[in-house]
């Protein structure tokens, strides 16, 4: 299972209007690895995030997702994403019960009641299951959203800028969160501008400029955060 | 020109013979139908002077339903290829959709005046025209609010549904219609019927409106296009420059 | 990673979402049943005529009246999917996106249906008009007139809520391709009250159900390319 190729992007090319916003990315990632991309605004990343959780498709080039074709195959790899960002995709309206009810059965996922009360407990909002979300706070709505993208198990985690607004028991949560999930041989893509949390969480990261891979390193353990600094200082204007 | 990210392909000439070949064609038939319809056919005895409207107002109508129907057709083959030339041929076909369709409602009532002696009479298909000019007006105003990323697809979707909705407008304005008596009964002279030089007239003005239409269509496709490129081109120079 | 549910099961959850939403906050099914009922008693202002004349031009007030809360309403929908990005929830987790499009569809009609049975009876009474004993042929023009307002409507209000003027546009679009449904349901409509069988409005009958079907094929047919990115 682990060292098969999960994501693999050809050549992806996308373009909108006449602004082309990735110029050509080629990517390979294994199971089980973390990926961080790194790279100021407007380099892509959420373009490049968006083709690889099949919301919007390449203008050129091949994305293949566990074996599968995103362009063609599209609805085979929705199962396997889960897709966390700063957006908590979480009705206000609704309970948090019911929120995480609703994805479970969007997903198919069996036994959808008895899964959302075990989620609600692992995260810790038992007590505060039958409160609308929109009376949440911020960090109750990110527990809540971590339990939702969870909830069906996906095997590809895409996170957009995970890090954003959070305050530092947040923070902690997260990183401990994808030491869970690289424990279970989870594979994880995240886009960040934080270079120092980014780096200690992800075994491989490629930094992002202006729609094109400026710079790749396989073993990110091998580097500092001085480094690191100086490295994306180098290559992204 | 054609660019591709990176690389720059030599430009390619103009295709000066075929631009003019449509050009000279296009103005040879203009003047002959315009020399034709103020000149050469006779006036009409029922309607006087006024029915020389008939020989644009009719062909101007069938152009607009040409245009559209293009539109439809070059919106449906940009969401299956997503190539930005068939965004511009719709795009066009649809701006001098709207102009044509501005004739046909400027012309419809100079000829109704003196004819009914109203302006505006609610018949099938001037209620039909005005209609389409709702809706297409609707797809230009899509095109300008909608983002650079969304415009193209957004208004393909307008312009398939658009057309497909003709036909249903149509169906209802004609059995709405039945329902209002006209003021007078008139005949709206059809293409059968007419003298052979009216029919010549008509002829040509219909050629005249139909390559009329589409030497513009070239025009403005190719205006698109050729602002996309260097738009990309544009796009392209600054980020290679900076890095 | 696990099967997922059938095709009606998932539209059955959002609609269910969505009226339950709905029946928390009652904000859109009160905001267009009020906007009817003032758009009617304008109308009754504007046109002010005597009554005879009235009772002819009713069935049109009515449907105008349908006609503007239909696209205010749908406008509403369409923003509430769009806070915390919650449309892109759910097309993540579906396989088949056009679930999202039949369900959307289906909440707008449950509106609709709603907000005219609750106007009828007023509509009955201001105009002195007996609704009820040709309820049955109306609640099918009704229907069908709803189903094709709910289809376009729809659409484009997804399309209209991701442009810059956000939704500004959506009476422009909607209006002038929804013209075939008004003259159909309002002369439909009229007959019936003068007492015409369901037979005698076949015609409107069958050219509203082509439109239905036409625009249910067109829209779902194009719906990937609305909602992608």
């Amino acid at each position: 299972m682990s060292g098969e190729m999960m994501v693999r992007l050809q050549g992806v090319t996308k373009r909108f209007a006449h602004v082309w916003a990735l110029r050509g990315i080629d990517l390979e990632l294994r199971r089980g690895r973390c990926l961080g991309i790194f790279g100021a605004n407007g380099a892509g990343k959420t373009t490049l995030l968006n083709i690889l959780a099949t919301l919007a498709r390449p203008s050129s080039g091949q994305v293949t997702i566990a074996g599968y074709d995103a362009v063609r195959e599209a609805d085979k790899i929705r199962p396997l994403l889960g897709v966390l960002g700063h957006r908590t995709y979480l009705y206000g309206d609704l309970t948090a019960s019911e929120n995480l009810q609703f994805y479970g059965r969007l997903f198919g996922v069996p036994n959808a009641h008895q899964r959302s009360q075990e989620w609600l407990h692992s995260v810790g909002l038992d007590p505060d299951s039958r409160q609308r979300v929109r009376t949440f706070s911020r960090g109750m709505q990110q527990r809540l959203a971590i339990a939702r993208v969870l909830l069906h198990e996906p095997e590809l985690l895409l996170l957009d800028e995970p890090y954003t607004g959070l305050d530092q028991n947040a923070v902690g949560r997260l990183q401990r969160l994808l030491d869970d999930l690289q424990a279970a041989d989870r594979t994880i893509i995240l886009s960040t501008h934080d270079l120092a949390r980014g780096l200690a969480v992800c075994d491989e990261i490629l930094i992002q400029s202006r729609g094109k891979v400026v710079y790749y390193e396989e073993a990110a353990s091998d580097l500092d955060i001085t480094g690191f600094e100086q490295l994306y200082a180098a290559h992204v204007q | 020109m054609t660019v591709r990210h990176g690389q720059i392909k030599a430009p390619t000439a103009h295709k000066i013979g075929w631009y003019m070949l449509q050009a000279t064609v296009t103005y040879i038939v203009m003047t002959a139908a315009l020399w034709c319809v103020f000149i050469y056919v006779p006036t009409e005895k029922a309607q006087g002077i006024v029915q020389r409207i008939f020989y644009f107002h009719v062909s101007s109508a069938i152009t607009m339903f040409v245009a559209f129907f293009i539109v439809c057709v070059a919106s449906i083959i940009y969401l299956w290829k997503q190539a930005q030339w068939w965004d511009n041929v719709a795009l066009s076909a649809a701006e001098i959709g709207v102009v044509y369709c501005t004739l046909v409602l400027i012309t419809g009532p100079i000829w109704a005046r003196p004819i009914w002696g109203v302006w505006w009479t609610w018949d099938p298909t001037l209620t039909l025209t005005l209609v389409l000019w709702l809706i297409y007006v609707a797809y230009l105003m899509l095109r300008a609010d909608a983002s650079d990323a969304k415009r193209t697809r957004f208004a393909a979707v307008l312009g398939i549904i658009g057309f497909a909705d003709i036909f249903l407008i149509r169906w209802s304005v004609v059995k709405w219609r039945t329902l209002h008596p006209k003021p007078v009964v008139v005949q709206e002279g059809g293409t059968t019927g007419l003298p052979p030089s009216m029919m010549v007239t008509f002829c040509l003005a219909m050629a005249a409106c139909l390559l009329l239409f589409f030497f513009l269509l070239r025009e403005r496709a190719s205006l698109a296009q050729r602002r996309y490129e260097l738009e990309t081109l544009r796009d392209e120079i600054e980020n290679e420059l900076v890095r | 990673m696990f099967n997922s549910t059938g095709f009606f099961q998932q539209v059955i959850a959002i609609l269910a979402k969505d009226l339950r939403t709905e029946w928390r906050t009652r904000e859109i099914f009160t905001f267009m049943f009020v906007f009817t009922v003032l758009v009617i008693v304008i109308f009754n202002f504007a046109i002010g005529a005597d009554p005879e004349t009235m009772r002819k031009v009713a069935p049109g007030i009515l449907w105008v009246a349908l006609l503007f809360a239909t696209v205010l309403g749908l406008q509403r929908t369409a923003q509430l999917e769009s806070e915390e990005d919650c449309f892109q929830g759910m097309l993540l987790a579906l396989r088949d996106r056009s679930v999202v499009l039949i369900a959307k569809v289906l909440v707008n009609m449950c509106y609709l249906l709603v907000v005219t049975l609750c106007a009828l009876p007023l509509f009955s009474i201001w105009f002195r008009i007996d609704v009820a004993s040709h309820l049955g042929p109306i609640c099918l023009v009704l229907t069908l007139g709803m189903a094709g307002l709910s289809l376009v409507g729809t659409l484009f209000s997804t399309i209209s809520i991701n442009t810059r003027t956000r939704g500004l546009l959506l009476p422009l679009l909607f209006l002038p391709l929804s013209v075939p449904l008004t003259i159909s349901a309002v002369y439909a409509t009229t007959d019936l009250l003068q007492g015409k069988r369901l037979a005698d409005i076949s015609d409107y009958l069958t050219l509203m159900s082509v439109y239905d079907i036409v625009f249910l094929v067109l829209s779902l047919l194009v719906f990937d390319s609305v909602v992608e990115e």
